[in-house]
């Protein structure tokens, strides 16, 4: 039996998830809740709808399929997300595209059939796959099966994990990866609880075990304004990368991203807004230099815009 | 100055101070600061750091080691050196490596312009981009004399043949020679009198007025007026047909498959051609006078060789009027000329085109004066000039070895080139790069210098590049990057790996295929041996749908019946009974598009003399150009609305035939009405695929309709017995075919513009690059010897040194599935929308129009809008 995962998109062309270009398939689901998520539809397990109003012509096709969920208000059709089910039938008939539906169940030879269209420049670039999500470890056994096709195709392969799984997930599908992205969200073990609803503790642990195994892990950073982006977590970031084996070349410190705000809208979900305290450039830049300072090995710190 | 960037580059090593610099050259250092600040925009120690890490950077990435790279370029220190390198790149040394390793960038950087613009081409660009002194001073002047000496032939009683000659002989025996201050390459094609933005003649009155402001005669004017209109018209309008309409003989079903841009056939028997000017170049007039002796002694007597050998006599002296002008000049010791500068022009001028040229500059300017010539005998539209890069490398290889020519000044003959080609804006096209017989690249060190020229002068220039699988990925990486840094659209990409085998399909000798080249946008020629009839037919395929949906009536005029009876709507039980009568409507445009095309070219009386010298085939069959004389001689049907018919399909195949929501009667009735229901709208365009984002199940449709059309258009070709070439474009048609067509079922409404050439439909492309790229390679390029083009619109934002290196990737990957041409828009929608709003700020914004790029504000607001709405693709 082909093995089966809910994945929310399988994106083209991407240049910011490891080398060269690379398609960048996004799963669904996570366990932690981190308030500044930038893709809030990937964090619920199950199917999700989104209903974009504005593009919303009130031809009424949904309340045909499904009264409970949906009904007129003040001449505009109102959603009633907890009436939903998350079958999906109204985002199949929504001409406008207004309702889509988050979440696609999808066998590993579909997925790999959507990866491999872009094999070629894959080989041509250095680029390949990246496994990111949600939460793709959540759903480990699924990620090694595509792996395995994908290193059967010689397409490089790449995970984007936050690690606050258990352990037996990541070791199976450690073979299969060129390349490792793990998140490190906030040093304090209290603060992270507070902000992603689980603390770092497992986390940590789990990239230092790969850190002695894998040999090419990069750490990334969220830099959240006036959560993390002082000198001190930068300190206090060295203090735990300090701590892990030679696999780690890399740390990435990543600007914060205003743009998830309306994202957040079309699941329902309430945002965070974390304040519109700027990071300059030169801030930034400056957090590189006094992490580079604290580490004790050499690895590069890179700022991604 | 040049001296000192030399010095510069010489000494990159050493330590180099301002102080000691100046010096060298003897200026104080103020004095020398300033200027080389004028010179570079850069202060002196910006630039020597700017240079040295730019090298540096290049033996970083070879994998030297970084503490030895320091020393080599200067620094005492590791740490001196990682600050400068900070400061060029924004990270260190190790990081820029380490990163660099990463992502596998291992090409050789050029990162800006080897050469930088000199002081005489900036003022030469600003004359002719700003000022503008020169355009209506003499812009008449072919116009008047071509006139006047074609109707004094005909007075004579001459034929056709000879009155033409005489025309264009009567222009180079009257003009007025103009040389501009500055300029090292002389000579005006003047335009056809007709400067679309900047004026045209209002009334006789001011006919009359910008005629004596140009220095032509009062009894001329007399003469002009009094001349036959039939005259006045080709001089305008040469390209077209001379021949009365109602002498070809069209059908009444041609006429309506015409009138609505079905099946519109023509024959372009004039410009679009790039004649063989390096006969020119190789034998000087004076050469071909002899040849065309000899074919005369083995062909017998005929008009053609009395046409040929009048025009080339009065050629002869086209250069010595200029000598003559350029000594007049420096007698006078005019202050606004440079002597120097003069006796340059007098020597160079006193030889070619009379005689071969002996070195670069004279190969250049003998070029362009037989360019100028080709331009008089039928107006400059896409006259175009092929590979420059190949005809001029013997001359420049040979003067750089010598050492009589420097590489700046070699650029600098190929900016005043460049801005020769900008006066008259048309298009002018040059070609460069390129395969030379298949399995060697035919990049030269001029296929560069072209790209830093169409970069430093950053004005619209029509440039391709030629690549293929020989191509080093540097020159690819070069030549995008002057797209994303001049944002005109320029260059744009033609795939030699499938225009080549494509051309030979068509029974072209493979040398002559390898050595093709675009006329005007993306038309193909063999230069010097061709006559391609470019834009001869024109169809829209999507009008196929209608056809079948009212049984051969047209739905936009429902009172004609261009189409063929392909039965009543119930007859279609099956998708592939309504595709079949698909297929039989497309087979029906395309004849009767071919069958125009035949009666046109039967009637066709347009004798070209000049071009015949300059095409291989006529003087020795002593057959004219426009008579078959050419060695290949064929026409180009464009094939337009692909995508959108496809994307019907689509619609026709999901939403009648597989969840059978609605009837093919009901679907005509949707259409009829131009969508009322705005449901069913959208349902037809968000819910079955569309071409371009990679999904086999439409484009399949794609590839099936394009490979049909093309086989059927070899069948043509020998019912016709004309050589028929393929060629998916639209040119900037896409408005018309829309506004004459009804609504289609793919969602667009009655009126829109359908898609350009096989671009994606624009906004309906969201999957990428790639999947863009891949979509458009699945066509049957290998048999579209006449271009398949594309458009893709990408955000200037992307044009950043890493995504380059990815754009170069993606180009490369698609060449080798099959792409066969390519074109980048550099815009974003917000830019557009606000330069709609607000011409007057964007004076220099030009985009991507169709095959050819123009200054956004010159465009009307159909095409405007047409442009706003293509997707802009913000990542890859």
């Amino acid at each position: 039996m082909s093995l089966i995962a809910n994945i929310t998109n399988i994106s083209r062309c991407s240049l910011h998830d490891g080398p060269g270009l690379r398609t960048v398939v996004y799963f669904k689901g996570c366990p932690l809740h981190c308030m500044w998520c930038h893709n809030p539809e990937t964090i619920a397990f199950q199917k999700e709808i989104m209903f974009r109003p504005e593009k919303c012509i009130c031809c009424g096709k949904c309340i045909e399929i499904c009264p409970g969920s949906y009904r007129i208000k003040d001449g505009k059709i109102d959603f009633l997300r907890n009436n939903c089910k998350g079958c999906g039938k109204c985002a199949e008939e929504c001409p406008s595209t207004a309702i889509s539906i988050a979440g696609n169940t999808m066998t590993a030879d579909e997925a790999f059939a959507e990866i491999a269209k872009d094999a070629p420049y894959f080989s041509e670039s250095g680029g390949g796959v990246t496994f990111s999500g949600g939460e793709c470890l959540m759903q480990a056994d699924f990620v090694v099966s595509l792996a395995k096709k994908c290193k059967d195709a010689n397409i490089s392969t790449a995970i984007e994990s936050a690690f606050f799984v258990p352990y037996a997930n990541v070791e199976a599908i450690l073979p299969f990866m060129d390349y490792i992205f793990a998140d490190l969200k906030i040093p304090d073990a209290q603060l992270h609880q507070k902000y992603t609803g689980a603390p770092n503790t497992l986390i940590i642990e789990n990239i230092r075990k790969i850190s002695h195994i894998h040999k090419h892990i990069t750490i990334r950073i969220p830099l959240i304004p006036d959560v993390n982006d002082s000198e001190e977590s930068m300190a206090a970031f060295s203090r735990i990368i300090n701590t892990f084996g030679d696999g780690i070349v890399g740390v990435e410190l990543l600007k914060y991203n205003y743009m998830a705000s309306s994202k957040y809208r079309l699941v329902g979900k309430a945002y965070t807004d974390f304040g519109n305290a700027s990071q300059p450039d030169k801030h930034i830049e400056a957090l590189c230099r006094v992490l580079k300072e604290h580490l004790s090995r050499e690895v590069n710190v890179f700022f991604v815009k | 100055m040049f001296d000192v960037i030399k010095y510069i580059h010489e000494n990159i090593a050493e330590k180099l101070g301002l102080n000691n610099v100046a010096e060298h050259f003897g200026y104080s250092k103020e004095h020398f600061s300033r200027k080389f600040h004028q010179f570079t925009d850069m202060t002196f120690s910006e630039y020597v750091r700017h240079y040295r890490i730019q090298l540096a950077s290049i033996d970083i990435l070879a994998g030297d080691k970084i503490s030895d790279v320091a020393m080599n370029y200067g620094y005492d220190t590791v740490g001196g050196f990682n600050k400068a390198f900070l400061k060029e790149f924004g990270c260190f040394p190790r990081e820029y490596k380490n990163y660099a390793k990463a992502s596998q960038l291992y090409y050789e950087r050029r990162k800006i312009s080897m050469y930088k613009l000199s002081q005489r081409c900036s003022l030469l660009k600003d004359e002719v981009v700003n000022q503008r002194n020169y355009m209506r001073k003499f812009c008449f002047q072919r116009a008047v004399y071509f006139v006047l000496g074609a109707q004094k032939a005909k007075n004579n009683g001459l034929d056709m043949m000879m009155t033409i000659a005489s025309a264009i002989t009567n222009v180079i025996r009257n003009f007025t020679p103009v040389i501009i201050p500055g300029e090292l390459i002389t000579g005006f094609n003047f335009g056809d009198g007709n400067y679309g933005d900047l004026f045209i003649p209002k009334n006789e009155a001011e006919h009359i007025a910008i005629m004596k402001e140009n220095a032509i005669s009062e009894s001329d004017i007399a003469d002009y007026f009094q001349a036959d209109a039939f005259f006045k018209t080709i001089t305008f309008f040469a390209g077209l047909d001379l021949t009365p309409k109602e002498e070809v003989g069209l059908s009444k079903q041609e006429n309506e498959a015409a009138m609505e841009w079905a099946g519109l056939g023509r024959s372009i028997c004039s410009n679009h051609t790039v004649v063989g000017y390096e006969e020119v170049l190789k034998k000087g007039y004076e050469g071909i006078l002899c040849e065309i002796k000899a074919q005369r002694e083995k062909n017998g007597e005929c008009s053609l060789y009395d046409a040929a050998e009048m025009i080339c006599k009065e050629a002869l002296h086209i250069g010595e009027k200029y000598a003559v002008e350029a000594k007049r000049l420096l007698d006078s010791h005019d202050p606004n000329y440079a002597e120097e500068d003069l006796k340059t022009i007098i020597e160079i001028c006193s030889n070619v085109p009379r005689h071969p040229a002996k070195n670069f500059k004279e190969a250049v300017q003998s070029l362009w004066f037989a360019h100028i010539i080709n331009t008089w005998e039928d107006s400059i539209n896409a006259n175009s000039l092929g590979r420059l890069d190949q005809i001029l490398y013997p001359y420049y290889k040979k003067d750089i070895e010598s050492g009589v020519l420097t590489k700046e000044e070699a650029f600098e003959i190929v900016c005043c080139l460049w801005i020769k080609l900008y006066r008259d804006y048309d298009v002018q096209q040059s070609c460069i790069g390129g395969t030379l017989t298949g399995e060697e690249s035919a990049v030269n060190d001029l296929s560069y210098m072209m790209l830093d020229a169409t970069e430093e002068l950053d004005f619209i220039r029509c440039l391709s590049v030629r690549f293929s699988k020989t191509t080093e990925k540097a020159f690819l990486r070069r030549a995008l990057e002057v797209v994303g840094h001049v944002q005109k659209g320029v260059p744009f990409f033609f795939n030699d790996d499938v225009m080549i085998p494509a051309l030979q399909a068509k029974g072209i000798a493979w040398e002559d295929a390898c050595n093709y080249t675009q006329i005007g946008c993306v038309e193909t020629t063999i230069p010097g041996k061709a006559n391609p009839h470019a834009v001869t037919g024109e169809t829209n395929l999507l009008k196929a749908i209608e056809y079948v949906l009212c049984n051969g009536r047209s739905m936009t005029y429902p009172e004609i019946n261009p189409g063929i009876q392909t039965g009543e709507l119930a007859h279609f039980d099956s998708y592939a009974k309504f595709y079949d009568a698909v297929i039989a409507q497309i087979d029906h445009i395309l004849d009767i598009t071919c069958s125009q095309v035949k009666k046109y070219t039967d009637t066709c009386n347009s004798p070209k003399p000049y071009k015949s010298i300059l095409t291989k085939g006529c003087l020795e069959t002593a057959r004219d150009f426009n008579e078959k004389g050419a060695l290949y001689d064929y026409y180009q049907i464009m094939l337009g609305g692909i995508p959108n018919l496809a994307d019907s399909l689509m619609v026709i195949k999901k939403f009648i035939y597989q969840n059978k929501k609605y009837t093919l009667a009901e679907l005509k009735e949707i259409l009829e009405n131009n969508y009322p229901d705005e449901s069913v709208r959208l349902a037809f365009m968000n819910k079955a695929a569309k071409f371009g984002n990679d999904m086999d199940e439409v484009d399949s449709i794609a590839v099936s309709i394009t490979d049909h059309a093309c086989d059927q258009l070899d069948i043509l070709s020998e019912k016709y017995g004309i050589s028929f070439h393929a060629q998916p474009f639209t040119y900037l048609w896409m408005i018309v075919h829309g506004e004459r067509s009804c609504a289609s079922p793919d969602g667009r409404k009655a009126g829109e513009p359908i898609a350009y050439s096989v671009s994606p439909m624009q906004g309906r492309d969201f999957s990428g690059l790639t999947a863009i790229m891949n979509s458009i390679s699945k066509l049957p390029t290998q048999k579209t010897p006449g271009t398949t083009s594309a458009i893709v619109e990408v955000d200037p934002k992307l044009f950043t040194d890493r995504n380059i290196d990815a754009l170069t990737d993606v180009l490369v990957v698609a060449g080798r599935k099959g792409l066969s041409n390519v074109q980048y828009n550099v815009v974003d929608a917000e830019t557009l929308t606000d330069a709609k709003k607000h011409p007057e700020k964007y004076n220099n914004l030009a985009v991507r129009v169709s095959g050819f790029s123009q200054k956004f504000n010159l465009l009307n607001e159909d095409l405007q809008d047409h442009i706003i709405g293509r997707t802009k693709h913000l990542c890859l």
